[in-house]
């Protein structure tokens, strides 16, 4: 017996979403990679304002993929919502890790634009060829992987204070030690892919609203952000990293306890400490 | 040959705490309810069911714990890395991977459930405290034992991957082989413990899960008290035998075969052996069952 | 895996000739763009691309043979194994990729095997501890629901299926399918790594340890990442749940591999300019 898969009508329509966070998303990227490029040697500042932003631009992103998700997963797509934050970053991953080779300035329209044709591809797939017949999965499976691309680089950022491929790949004593080699991406890989697909696998149900998963996504970014900037210790100057840990673990408290409320104002009853009343009894 | 015995006590110490990390792992996750089963929490207020059963939606359990290990093994990593002690390392990212988990947890639980509202299922505070943190306190043992794991594969066997990787493997695997098999287990023993034994569950009779205990309306501690006693000590079994039997067959036998000439086939080939002997005790295991359950006969 | 487990609305149809051949010949496309990028390293790129195509068809069609039932499993209301089919056929084949990887310096055929052998002694031991969990712990013995007689064994399977489920556990033929998956997912995966492995290797120049963690850390999260794509197209493919190669899902699997293909043309094509282009 399974559940079905029910959503709310939004308030705000998808496109709008999608719109609104990614123009935002690019945007405190390329704050990041315009700190980073102007950061001197022993500077705390500007890395830190390049893992700020790394992280505000990985929250906004999960807020837009947190939208597709819900489109794309209110049709039932057969096996759980978890897989398609799996889709997403599989392909995310080597978008980014491609995009990293270009020009600076390049890397998130570069990355955007290889998720993209990545991402049709792989949605014209399961339309066409595993003959799924869902109207949305070509255009959210390609939003999907870019999301993934734009939530990696917005996590490398926060754990570097850069996004080259230089700096991605040198590491600060040995060369065991970059962000790569050292399998740091393999942590940002699996948190994106967790916080992108439990907003609304979290929230899901008859009672779902949009406001709710949308804060749930944001929490979910800044948790993740609060993670990365744990492990930036080993990548950028101290107080660089604490800066960035002190605002993703304030921007996390805000908008987990704003959650809470939203809980209590969506629940049956906010019951503590009492037994439920059984209607049959 | 120093070598190779330090290789197999390093193979018997992995492969136990990957014991200990199956057994925590489904354990938690029952207390939890994540995974196939918590299908039945979802579905229960829908059919008229209320309940205090928690609902941990986070994902299913394989890509939950990918996320536990890999975070706990990254931030160890970063620590050694500010010349943190490795055991201490390994401390401090479990313990920030458990407080991932427990918030993962909460707002999975007050989620789902708030989206209920509907059926009026209400949201339990006293649930959401002392369940929890239950969970958190078996993941913990989980995250630590299968990031010991990683880490003495990585040291002391020389695995190629880096921790983190080796993290995303193990941790994949723990969730697999917890949840398939220790979900039967609690999914249909204890949900529909009302149901009849040896048998599994009709259709018809979904949602109606039991949600009273022995005294009073039963939360999730509950089932932890009963598939602690048989589906976590099975998972612990199965994903010991994965690691240990992984890497037993390498560290002794990969040169058993190189002075005839094939290099390396050794390991491969007494895992084809290990796999024939599983699949003989298979058939065994299933013939048992049907020589000594014997066929269900018709209602009468 | 989760509690969504509804079905697509549109019926899972037949084969489709017309796309498939499209998907094979985007795949053509893209070895034929990876020669043509690569320029002096072009023919190591289309050797390690066909290599990587290779690896994932053969995941593709591995995960046709791991028998998951999903949520109705965990009630035993359906014969599998309770998990999620994407995540279960990827935790088997990074286990193998693991045995794989350990053993990539001894030579290319020891670690396909290592890697193939990984991944079904992986599935073996939690498939064996499935039936013990259903015949020791809950008293139910082994029934398919899609089958009269085992294929394998000819043992018949309605009698032993209890009132109002579909089957439970896991029947000889699902076990054997199992490993069988868990060989072919450890295989591809293994195969897409060392591909990658050695491409990064010719391209990047290791340091004298011989391997270079650069190109380890690459190859392990490019393989992880396309192994998780190809399972999880592949779980679309059979919407879920399915109980083996004797299952009629089973003959999908073409439509699998097609996919599979063009997918993996097109992600192993950028995975393998990113080191090499610019």
């Amino acid at each position: 017996m399974s559940v079905k898969v029910e959503v709310s009508h939004d308030g705000v329509p998808h496109n709008t979403v999608m719109m609104k966070n990614g123009i935002l998303a690019l945007f405190f990227l390329y704050i990041a990679i315009a700190a980073a490029s102007v950061a001197g040697d022993g500077s705390w500042s500007y890395p830190a304002i390049a893992c700020v932003s790394g992280g505000i631009a990985a929250v906004f992103t999960l807020r837009w993929g947190n939208s597709t998700i819900k489109k794309l997963c209110s049709y039932g797509i057969g096996t759980g919502v978890p897989s398609a934050g799996m889709l997403a970053f599989g392909s995310g991953v080597i978008a980014m890790l491609f995009a990293t080779k270009v020009n600076p300035f390049l890397v998130p329209i570069a990355g955007l634009l290889v998720a993209l044709i990545v991402g049709l591809i792989l949605g014209w797939i399961s339309n066409s060829v595993l003959n799924m017949k869902i109207p949305v999965m070509t255009r959210s499976i390609a939003e999907l992987a870019a999301v993934g691309c734009l939530t990696l680089m917005g996590l490398t950022a926060v754990a570097t204070g850069d996004i080259g491929y230089d700096q991605i790949t040198t590491g600060l004593t040995d060369p065991y030690a970059s962000y790569i080699s050292a399998g740091i991406i393999a942590v940002a890989f699996i948190l994106g892919a967790i916080a992108l697909q439990h907003p609304f696998n979290a929230c899901l149900g008859p009672g779902e609203k949009q406001d709710r998963t949308d804060l749930l996504a944001i929490e979910c970014g800044f948790l993740s952000m609060i993670v990365m900037a744990v492990i930036s210790f080993a990548f950028v100057s101290q107080i660089a990293a604490w800066i960035s840990f002190v605002i993703a673990l304030i921007g996390w408290f805000v908008t987990y306890r704003q959650f809470f409320a939203l809980s209590k104002r969506d629940a049956a009853a906010w019951l503590d400490a009492k037994p439920f009343s059984d209607a049959e009894e | 040959m120093q070598e190779i015995i330090i290789g197999i006590g390093v193979t018997a110490f992995a492969g136990a705490l990957a014991a200990m990390a199956g057994a925590a792992e489904d354990t938690e996750s029952n207390i939890g309810s994540q995974g196939d089963p918590n299908s039945q929490v979802q579905l229960a207020p829908q059919m008229g069911y209320t309940h205090r059963i928690y609902n941990k939606a986070v994902s299913g359990e394989p890509p939950a714990y990918t996320l536990w290990v890999t975070l706990a093994c990254g931030i160890a990593w970063a620590f050694t890395m500010l010349h943190v002690n490795a055991m201490l390392a390994i401390i401090f990212g479990t313990v920030l991977a458990t407080f991932v988990q427990g918030i993962y947890a909460t707002t999975a639980y007050l989620g789902r459930t708030a989206s209920l509202s509907k059926f009026g299922q209400p949201v339990f505070i006293d649930v959401l405290k002392s369940v929890t943190t239950v969970t958190m306190a078996h993941a913990f043992v989980a995250i630590l034992t299968t990031v010991a794991a990683c880490y003495l594969m990585s040291t002391m066997l020389q695995h190629p991957f880096a921790l983190p990787l080796l993290g995303i493997v193990w941790g994949l695997a723990l969730g697999a082989a917890g949840s398939a098999t220790g979900n039967p287990y609690y999914g249909k023993e204890r949900q529909y413990q009302n149901q009849k034994f040896g048998a599994g569950v009709p259709i018809s009779a979904s949602g109606n899960i039991v949600r009273y205990a022995e005294a009073g309306q039963r939360s999730s501690i509950d089932n932890g008290f009963f598939t602690a006693k048989f589906g976590g000590p099975a998972s612990g079994l199965c994903f010991g035998l994965i690691v240990f039997l992984e890497l037993w067959r390498t560290v002794l036998f990969e040169h058993s075969l190189d002075n005839w000439g094939a290099v390396g086939w050794g390991a491969v080939i007494v895992g084809a052996l290990i796999i024939v002997l599983f699949m003989i005790i298979d058939r065994y295991v299933e013939i048992w069952a049907r020589t000594n359950y014997g066929p269900y006969t018709a209602e009468a | 895996m989760s509690a969504i487990a509804a079905k697509p609305g549109a019926a899972a149809g037949a084969f489709q000739p017309v796309a498939s051949l499209i998907a094979i010949f985007f795949a053509i496309i893209f070895i034929g763009t990876a020669y043509w990028l690569l320029g002096s390293f072009g023919c190591l790129a289309v050797e390690a691309l066909i290599g990587i195509i290779i690896g994932a068809a053969l995941i593709a069609f591995g995960v046709h043979f791991v028998p998951v039932g999903g949520a109705p499993a965990a009630m035993g209301q359906s014969p599998g194994i309770a998990t999620g089919v994407a995540m279960l056929a990827t935790g088997a084949g990074l286990a193998g990729l693991f045995g794989g990887a350990w053993a990539a310096h001894i030579g290319l055929w020891v670690a396909l095997a290592g890697g193939a052998i990984g991944g079904g002694l992986m599935m073996a031991i939690t498939c064996l501890m499935v039936n013990i969990s259903y015949v020791y712990g809950m008293g139910i013995p082994a029934a398919s629901g899609k089958v009269e007689k085992d294929p394998i064994t000819g043992d018949s399977q309605p009698e032993y299926k209890s009132q109002g489920t579909e089957g439970h556990g896991l029947p000889f033929i699902s076990y054997v399918g199992g490993v069988f998956g868990g060989l072919l997912g450890g295989l591809g995966g293994t195969l897409i790594y060392i591909e990658l492995l050695n491409f990064y290797n010719v391209i990047l120049l290791p340091t004298s340890e011989g391997t270079n963690a650069l190109a380890v850390g690459l190859a392990g999260i490019f393989a992880i990442g396309m192994f998780l794509v190809i399972a999880v197209l592949s779980a679309y493919n059979i919407t879920g749940t399915i109980e083996g190669p004797h299952d009629p899902k089973f003959k999908r699997f073409p439509r699998a591999i097609v996919a599979a293909i063009c997918a993996s043309g097109i992600c192993g094509l950028v995975a393998l300019l990113v080191v090499a282009i610019f």
